[in-house]
C-alpha cells in the first residue's frame, strides 16, 4: 500500500514537473497588416520562437476599419490580446484609461532597447503624459513626392532634388526649383481643351493641403496631446486652402474634383502608373503597388523615383520649412496581460531590428530605428536586385523624418477635425472661399471641442438601483402585453390553443430571454450613463438625452440624411422591385437564368462591390457617366450635363454633396434583390384559377392586377415595406464603405454618426442614448405604417 | 382571336426584351470583378475596369487559392459549417414561432409581436459589447456557437415576419377543415403549411445562408484563430490600410459568389406555384 501511494506521489510530482517546465506562455498578438506583411510577420515570429523555445505566439489579424471596434470589445471583456499593435491616433484613447503598459520600465531594466536608437518624432508622438505606451516599428512620412522621369525630360525639366519650393505663383528662372513652374509645364492640353496630362495629383487631397499648411508654418492645434481650441483660421491655412482649390479649378494642373475628393484614394497610383500625371504625392507604402504594376523590362515601365515634397521659405530664417504630415504605427502591451516579460521580448523582437530588418527588406516599411532605415535593408545598395532597386533615391524617407508632423493625438481630434474638414470639402470644387469655409468649421469644432472637454460633476452609476430599474422595465412591458388578457374569459378549448401557441413559439423565448433581453435592457441603461467601457459607468441621467437634440451638431443632420434616403430609397425600391418580380414572373424559357442574373448584385460580396460601385460612379471613364454622356462625354441628353455636373466637368457622383445621396440611393435600388425574390415568392403563392376567374369575368391586364395581384401581394409588399424602412433607417454598411460620410457630411446616416461616438470617442454611454433615440423613432414610424394592415389583404379574409 | 394570339407574341418579346436588357444591366458589377481578377498589376492599373484582360490569366486565382495567409480551404469549410448550421436553425425556428403568430391564438399574441419586430430596431453596435460580454462568461468566444446557436432560438425577426405574412396569405379554409377533422395544431403546420410554403421557406432559407456566408462583424468579433475565420474575413486581408491587392480581392471575391449562385440557382426550384398543386378551389 505504501508503496503504491509513493509510486503516485512520483508520478504527481514528475507531472506536476513536466506541466512546469513543459508548458509554453501562449501570446495573442494582434495586427491589421495587409497580405504582404502578414507573410513578413509570420517569418520572424517563427525565428522568434525559435529562439525564444518557452514562448508560443498566436497572431490574429484583423482589419484596420474595425481593428479597434474590436480590440474595445476585448479589453471590456477582459479577453484582450496581449501585444497589440497601435497607432499615434489610437493608442491614447486606452493609455489614458490605464489600458496599457507603461514600457519606460521595460526599458530601464536595461535589456537591449536604446530609444536613441529610434527617430525621435515617432517615439515621442507615443508618450502620454511623459510615459511611453508604444515601441515604433515604423515611421511614414507623407512628404514625399513620386515622379516619372520620362515626362519631366519631355517637359524639358531637370529631375527633382528635393530642394524646391511651393510658390504660389510660377516663377519660371528657377526651373524645376520652382514647383509651380513644374506643374505648368507638366500638364498637358489636348486639342479640344481638355487636360489630356497632368501634373499632379496628391493621393488625398488632405495630405497635399496638410503639406502646404504644416511647411508654411501652421499648425492646427497648440497642443497637440490635449488641445482646447483649435485654429483653423491662421491667414497661412486659409491661403495654403485657397492656393490647393485653384490648382484644380482654375489652373486645372491637378485633376479637378474628380480625384480630389477622399473616395478616389486609390486613382492618384493609377494615374500615375498610366502615365496620366507626371508625380504625385503620397507616402512610401505605395513602392510594392508600383513595383508589381511597373516590372523593368515590361512594356508598361517607365523609369521612376521619389522626392522630397516642396516647402515654403520660411521668413524668419531664409531656409525651407518641409514640414509634412506622416503616419507610423507601433506595437504596445496591454495592461491585462498575465505574461508582462514575455509580451516585452516579443515587442522587443518585432519592434526591434528582428523585425524592422525583415519589414525593410520586403519594402514595405520604414524602419523606426535609424541604423536600419539607413541600412541597405531599406535603402537600395549595389547588391539590390534590380527590382527592388525602384525607388532609388529612398534616403529622402530619411531626410524627410526631421520635419514631420503627427496628427494630433487627443483622441476627440478625428471627430472635431472631421467636423470641421468636412465643412473645407466644398473648397475643393469650387463652391466656397476657404475663409468662409474654415471660419464656420473652426467655430463648428471649437463649440464642439468645448462640449466633449466640460468637466460634469458625475457620480457612479448605481447598479443596483440599475438592476432594479431594469427589472422593473421587464415587469412593466410584460405587464403591458399581458394586462388585458386578463380580462379575457377563455373557454377550455381557447386555453389549450393558447398553451399550443406559447408551445411553438417557445424558442423564440428562450432566445429573447438568454441572448437579446439582457443586453436590449443593459444598453438602454447606459443611455443614462457617460460610459467609455473601460472605466466604470457614470449617472448623467437625461444629459445624454439633452446633449443629442440641443448640443450635438451632427445629430439633426445625420438625422435628416437618414430620413430623406429611406423617404425615397424604400418606396422606389418597392417599385422597382415589384416590376422586377413582375417581369420575372412571366411564363418565358431559360427564366431560372434571368432570375440569376436579376439576383446577382445583391450576392456579391460588400468589399468588393464598394469597390466596383466606385469605379461605376468614376467621373472620368466611370461608367455611369458613359451610358449619360458617352465615352467622350460629349453628349448632353435632357442637359443633365449642365445640370449634374460643374464648371463644364463631368459629375461626380461621389464626391458632390448634392449627388452623393441620389448616388447612394441608386446603388441601393440595384441591389434591391432581397425585395424583388420576397415579391416574387409571394406572386407565386396566387392560386391559378384566381386568374382564370377574372380572365372569365374579362378583365384586363390592369383590372388582374388591381383585383387579384395587388391584394394577394399586399402581405408580401406589406412586410418588405415594414422591414424596408427598420433597415434602411439603419443603413451604415454602404456610406461606411463608399463616402464615410462625405462630401460636407451629406452621407452622414444616423448610424455613422452613432458609430462614432461608440467607437471613435468611447463614448457608449452617448451611443446608447442615440440608439435608443432611433428605436423610438422607427418603432412610431413602424406603429405608423401597421395602420396601413388593415387594407392588407391575408387569406382568412376572403 | 388572331388578334389576340398577335397581341400575346407581341408582349412576350416585349418581356424577353426586358428580361434580357435587365439581366445585362445587373451583370455589369459581377462582370467588372470576374474582369478584373483575370488581371495582372500592371493592366489592372493601366486600363478601364471593366476592359477585358488582354493576356487573361487564372494567376489570381491560383494565388488567392494557395495564399497561406489565407487558407481558403479551411476559410470555405468553416463559412460553409456556419452558414448551413445558422440556416438549418433559421428556418426550423422560424416556421414553428412564426405559424404561431400567424395561425394560433394565444394570450398577448399581437402585442408580442411587435416585440419582436421591436428586437430589429435597435442598432447592433449599442448591444455589441453587453452580448460578447455575455458570450464571454458562456465561454463561447473564438467558437462558432455565437454565430450559429441563437438562430436556433427563435431564428430572427426579419424570417419570422417574413413567415408569418406567408402563412397568412394561405387560405384559412384549409386548416380550418383539417381542424374539423380533428388535426393538432402541429399536424396541420408539419402537414399543411409547410408543405404548401416551399417558396416562403426557399427565400428564408436562401436569405439566411447569404446572411451568414457574408456576415462580416459577427465573425469578425467572436473568432479570433485565424484557421477559424470566415472567407469574407480571409477577403478583408487583401483590402488593407495602404495595401490593397484589387486583383486578389476580386479573385477571391468571384470565388466566394459562386456558391452563392449555385445555391440560389438550385434554390429556385422551390419557387413553385405552391398552391397551384393542391386543387384548391
Amino acid at each position: 500500500m505504501r508503496l503504491l501511494s509513493r509510486l503516485f506521489s512520483i508520478l504527481l510530482l514528475q507531472l506536476l514537473a513536466r506541466s512546469i517546465i513543459a508548458a509554453p506562455v501562449e501570446l495573442r498578438f494582434v495586427v491589421w497588416d495587409g497580405d504582404e506583411s502578414l507573410r513578413v510577420l509570420r517569418r520572424v515570429i517563427g525565428e522568434f520562437e525559435k529562439a525564444h523555445p518557452n514562448i508560443k505566439v498566436r497572431m490574429e489579424n484583423v482589419d484596420y476599419k474595425v481593428y479597434f471596434q474590436k480590440l474595445l470589445a476585448q479589453y471590456a471583456a477582459n479577453t484582450a490580446p496581449d501585444v497589440a499593435m497601435l497607432d499615434p491616433q489610437n493608442f491614447q484613447r486606452y493609455a489614458r484609461r490605464g489600458a496599457l503598459a507603461d514600457l519606460e520600465p521595460f526599458i530601464a531594466s536595461g535589456d537591449g532597447v536604446n530609444l536613441a536608437d529610434y527617430y525621435k518624432p515617432i517615439v515621442d508622438v507615443h508618450r502620454y503624459q511623459g510615459k511611453l505606451y508604444v515601441l515604433p516599428r515604423d515611421i511614414a512620412p507623407i512628404g514625399l513626392i513620386y515622379y516619372n522621369k520620362r515626362l519631366f525630360k519631355e517637359a524639358g525639366l531637370t529631375l527633382p532634388d528635393g530642394r524646391w519650393t511651393w510658390d504660389y505663383e510660377p516663377r519660371p528662372s528657377q526651373g524645376t526649383a520652382c514647383f509651380t513652374n513644374c506643374l505648368q509645364k507638366l500638364t498637358v492640353k489636348g486639342e479640344n481643351g481638355r487636360v489630356k496630362q497632368w501634373a499632379f495629383a496628391p493621393s488625398w487631397v488632405g495630405a497635399f493641403t496638410d503639406t502646404v499648411v504644416f511647411s508654411s508654418g501652421a499648425r492646427y492645434v497648440d497642443r497637440p496631446e490635449d488641445f482646447t481650441q483649435l485654429n483653423f483660421t491662421d491667414p497661412r491655412t486659409i491661403k495654403a486652402f485657397d492656393w490647393v482649390a485653384s490648382l484644380a479649378n482654375q489652373k486645372h494642373w491637378m485633376p479637378s474634383q474628380s480625384e480630389m475628393t477622399s473616395v478616389a484614394q486609390t486613382t492618384a497610383v493609377q494615374l500615375f502608373i498610366s502615365q496620366k500625371i507626371a508625380m504625385y504625392q503620397c507616402g512610401i507604402w505605395d513602392v510594392p503597388n508600383i513595383r508589381a504594376a511597373l516590372k523593368p523590362g515590361s512594356p508598361e515601365f517607365f523609369d521612376w523615383d521619389i522626392t522630397l515634397a516642396p516647402g515654403h521659405i520660411d521668413p524668419a530664417t531664409g531656409k525651407v520649412n518641409n514640414s509634412a504630415p506622416t503616419g507610423g504605427s507601433g506595437y504596445g502591451i496591454m495592461q491585462s496581460t498575465a505574461h508582462p516579460k514575455e509580451s516585452w521580448e516579443l515587442v522587443k523582437w518585432m519592434a526591434g531590428e528582428p523585425g524592422m530588418r525583415a519589414m525593410a527588406e520586403a519594402g514595405i516599411a520604414q524602419p523606426a530605428i535609424r541604423k536600419v532605415a539607413l541600412s541597405e535593408a531599406w535603402i537600395p545598395g549595389p547588391n539590390t536586385p534590380i527590382e527592388q532597386q525602384y525607388p532609388a533615391s529612398r534616403k529622402f524617407t530619411d531626410i524627410a523624418v526631421p520635419s514631420v508632423v503627427f496628427p494630433p493625438t487627443a483622441e476627440y481630434w478625428m471627430e472635431v477635425s472631421g467636423l470641421a474638414f468636412s465643412k473645407t470639402e466644398p473648397i475643393y470644387t469650387g463652391g466656397t472661399t476657404a475663409k468662409a469655409a474654415l471660419t464656420e468649421g473652426n467655430k463648428i469644432a471649437n463649440a464642439r471641442v468645448t462640449s466633449i472637454l466640460r468637466q460634469e460633476n458625475l457620480s457612479p452609476f448605481n447598479w443596483k438601483a440599475g438592476i432594479g430599474m431594469g427589472l422593473a422595465i421587464i415587469a412593466a412591458v410584460f405587464g403591458w402585453v399581458f394586462w388585458p388578457e386578463l380580462k379575457v374569459k377563455r373557454t377550455k378549448a381557447e386555453k389549450a390553443e393558447s398553451r399550443a401557441g406559447f408551445m411553438f413559439i417557445s424558442p423564440w423565448i428562450l432566445g429573447m430571454v438568454i441572448f437579446t433581453l439582457g443586453p436590449m435592457v443593459l444598453s438602454l441603461l447606459m443611455s443614462t450613463t457617460s460610459w467609455d467601457l473601460i472605466q466604470t459607468a457614470q449617472w448623467r441621467g437625461a444629459g445624454n438625452f439633452a446633449e443629442a437634440f440641443g448640443e450635438d451638431p451632427r445629430f439633426w443632420g445625420s438625422l435628416k440624411v437618414t430620413a430623406i434616403y429611406t423617404a425615397v430609397s424604400v418606396p422606389l425600391g418597392i417599385i422597382v422591385a415589384l416590376g422586377l418580380a413582375l417581369l420575372l414572373n412571366t411564363k418565358v424559357k431559360g427564366m431560372a437564368i434571368y432570375r440569376t442574373c436579376f439576383y446577382l448584385p445583391a450576392l456579391a460580396s460588400t468589399v468588393a462591390s464598394a469597390l466596383i460601385w466606385r469605379k461605376i460612379f468614376q467621373p472620368e471613364g466611370g461608367i455611369l457617366n458613359i451610358v449619360l454622356f458617352g465615352s467622350d462625354g460629349q453628349r448632353n441628353p435632357l442637359g443633365l450635363a449642365s445640370a449634374l455636373g460643374s464648371n463644364g466637368q463631368l459629375p461626380n457622383w461621389l464626391g458632390n454633396e448634392k449627388l452623393a445621396l441620389p448616388a447612394l440611393i441608386m446603388m441601393s435600388v440595384w441591389s434591391a434583390g432581397g425585395g424583388m425574390i420576397i415579391l416574387l415568392a409571394g406572386l407565386q403563392g396566387i392560386p391559378e384559377t384566381y386568374y382564370e376567374a377574372a380572365t372569365l369575368d374579362g378583365a384586363g391586364p390592369w383590372r388582374k392586377f388591381k383585383a387579384v395581384t395587388f391584394p394577394l401581394l399586399s402581405p408580401s409588399l406589406f412586410f418588405t415595406m415594414i422591414t424596408g424602412v427598420i433597415a434602411s433607417f439603419q443603413s451604415f454598411t454602404q456610406a461606411f464603405v463608399m463616402t464615410q460620410g462625405g462630401p460636407n457630411d451629406s452621407t452622414r446616416f444616423y448610424m455613422l454618426h452613432l458609430y462614432d461616438e461608440a467607437f471613435g470617442l468611447l463614448r457608449m454611454g452617448y451611443a446608447s442614448a442615440l440608439g435608443w433615440i432611433l428605436f423610438a423613432a422607427i418603432f412610431f414610424v413602424t406603429l405608423a405604417q401597421f395602420r396601413l394592415n388593415r387594407l392588407v389583404h391575408y387569406g382568412g379574409d376572403s | 382571336m388572331q388578334k389576340r394570339v398577335a397581341l400575346d407574341r407581341a408582349s412576350k418579346l416585349v418581356i424577353l426584351i426586358l428580361l434580357i436588357a435587365w439581366s445585362l444591366a445587373f451583370l455589369v458589377p459581377f462582370y467588372t470583378s470576374f474582369a478584373m481578377s483575370l488581371k495582372s498589376p500592371a493592366e489592372l492599373s493601366t486600363t478601364a475596369a471593366w476592359a477585358w484582360p488582354k493576356n487573361p490569366s487564372s494567376d489570381n486565382y491560383k494565388e488567392v487559392l494557395s495564399n497561406p495567409n489565407v487558407n481558403f480551404a479551411r476559410l470555405f469549410w468553416n463559412t460553409l459549417v456556419i452558414s448551413v448550421t445558422g440556416t438549418t436553425g433559421a428556418v426550423l425556428s422560424a416556421s414553428l414561432v412564426a405559424y404561431a403568430f400567424a395561425s394560433v391564438k394565444f394570450a398577448g399574441r399581437e402585442r408580442l409581436f411587435l416585440i419582436v419586430l421591436s428586437t430589429m430596431m435597435l442598432p447592433g453596435i449599442i448591444t455589441m459589447i453587453p452580448s460578447y460580454v455575455l458570450f464571454k462568461y458562456l465561454h463561447w468566444v473564438n467558437t462558432f456557437l455565437p454565430l450559429t446557436v441563437p438562430a436556433f432560438l427563435g431564428g430572427g425577426a426579419f424570417n419570422i415576419f417574413l413567415l408569418r405574412q406567408f402563412f397568412m396569405g394561405i387560405p384559412k379554409e384549409l386548416d380550418e377543415a383539417a381542424k374539423i377533422d380533428g388535426a393538432s395544431h402541429f399536424t396541420i403546420f408539419s402537414r399543411i403549411i409547410m408543405p404548401l410554403s416551399g417558396s416562403a421557406l426557399a427565400t428564408v432559407g436562401i436569405f439566411a445562408f447569404i446572411y451568414n456566408w457574408r456576415d462580416f462583424m459577427g465573425p469578425l468579433i467572436y473568432l479570433n484563430d485565424v484557421d477559424k475565420q470566415t472567407l469574407e474575413l480571409g477577403l478583408a486581408t487583401y483590402n488593407s490600410l495602404r495595401s490593397e491587392q484589387w486583383q486578389l480581392l476580386m479573385a477571391g471575391s468571384v470565388l466566394v459568389t459562386i456558391p452563392l449562385i449555385i445555391l440560389f440557382f438550385s434554390g429556385l426550384r422551390y419557387f413553385v406555384k405552391g398552391m397551384a398543386m393542391t386543387g384548391f378551389k
